[in-house]
């Protein structure tokens, strides 16, 4: 039980400060995730700006159902940490343990929904490099978007994988009543990190599968 | 720094309605004929949705100035990025 009072490191005076000063941490952290992304989204622009007509064919091809469906499920995996981390703040432990896995769950349902985008990609020929071939004009333009498309996925796929890691290690530590109302840290933190991936996932998803629809 | 608090779970039902009405929102909305006018609303729905998480999910709304200066460092920096790269290319 001793285990929710908050363990304050030496350097602080209290634990007001050393929660203010992890905060802070992982806000710059986020600011440096937010700037790597930034690299394939300023890297996007540019060569959609050149190729609009191939960006505009490659989207098309994309599969929009299962991205509409990953895009519900993050938005609704962020709302279960949200209620987790206010649990955690409560001291409502059980449903702290309940709301991390449903997040977790949530995370692997899109992991699972985005192996099964990828074999359809494989079984289409749209996987640069490995096996891409495109029967129209600008094939090599075309290619290019799969490769962005892979390259920012697959990237933005391994932080959700790296998420749901860390929220099924914070969840078997609740589990253990690591957390309570005056030390909950950890969790906000996972959180914070959590909802990230989910704002970048809100701006790959229009860039990927929305491009010239109508 | 004054230690933020956290929102209610009001507040994080109705912004998860909020996301996911503008979600369905930015999905039809590409299905409407506006030529390059479809891109702009998909990003600005984008930016509408990331806005809500960064203020209520995360807390930015109540949090110290010192947190929401750093919170917009990164996102400062992308539009930089992009902004200077796209005027060399569209204006060759």
């Amino acid at each position: 039980m001793a285990s929710t009072i908050a363990p304050i490191a030496p350097q602080f005076d209290d634990a007001v400060q050393q929660r203010d000063a992890s905060n802070l941490g992982i806000w710059i952290f986020l600011a440096t995730e937010i700037l790597f992304f930034g690299v394939l989204f300023a890297a996007y622009a540019i060569t959609r700006t050149q190729h609009a007509a191939a960006f505009a064919a490659g989207s098309r091809l994309t599969d929009l159902s299962l991205a509409t469906v990953n895009t519900a499920l993050l938005l609704t995996s962020s709302l279960t940490m949200a209620l987790g981390v206010y649990a955690a703040q409560s001291g409502a432990r059980r449903a702290l343990v309940r709301w991390l896995s449903l997040t977790v769950i949530l995370g692997v349902a899109f992991l699972v929904i985005k192996g099964f985008e990828y074999h359809a990609d494989y079984v289409e020929h749209l996987v640069p490099a490995v096996d891409f071939s495109y029967p129209g004009a600008q094939a090599g333009e075309v290619e290019l978007f799969f490769y962005l498309y892979f390259v920012i996925t697959a990237i933005h796929g391994l932080h959700v994988f790296i998420g749901v890691v860390v929220i099924s290690v914070i969840a078997v530590m609740a589990s253990r009543n690591a957390f309570g109302p005056a030390y909950f840290t950890p969790v906000d933190l996972t959180g914070l990190y959590w909802h990230l991936v989910d704002i970048i996932w809100l701006f790959v998803y229009p860039m990927l599968y929305l491009v010239s629809r109508s | 720094m004054k230690s933020h608090s956290l929102a209610s779970p009001r507040t994080y039902v109705i912004s998860w309605c909020a996301l996911l009405a503008l979600l369905l929102l930015t999905l039809g909305s590409a299905y409407l004929p506006l030529g390059s006018l479809n891109t702009a609303i998909n990003l600005t729905i984008s930016v509408t949705q990331a806005a809500i998480v960064l203020l209520f999910s995360m807390h930015l709304r109540s949090a110290h100035p010192t947190l929401r200066i750093v919170a917009g460092i990164g996102f400062f920096g992308i539009v930089i990025l992009i902004a200077l790269s796209l005027s060399d290319v569209l204006t060759r």
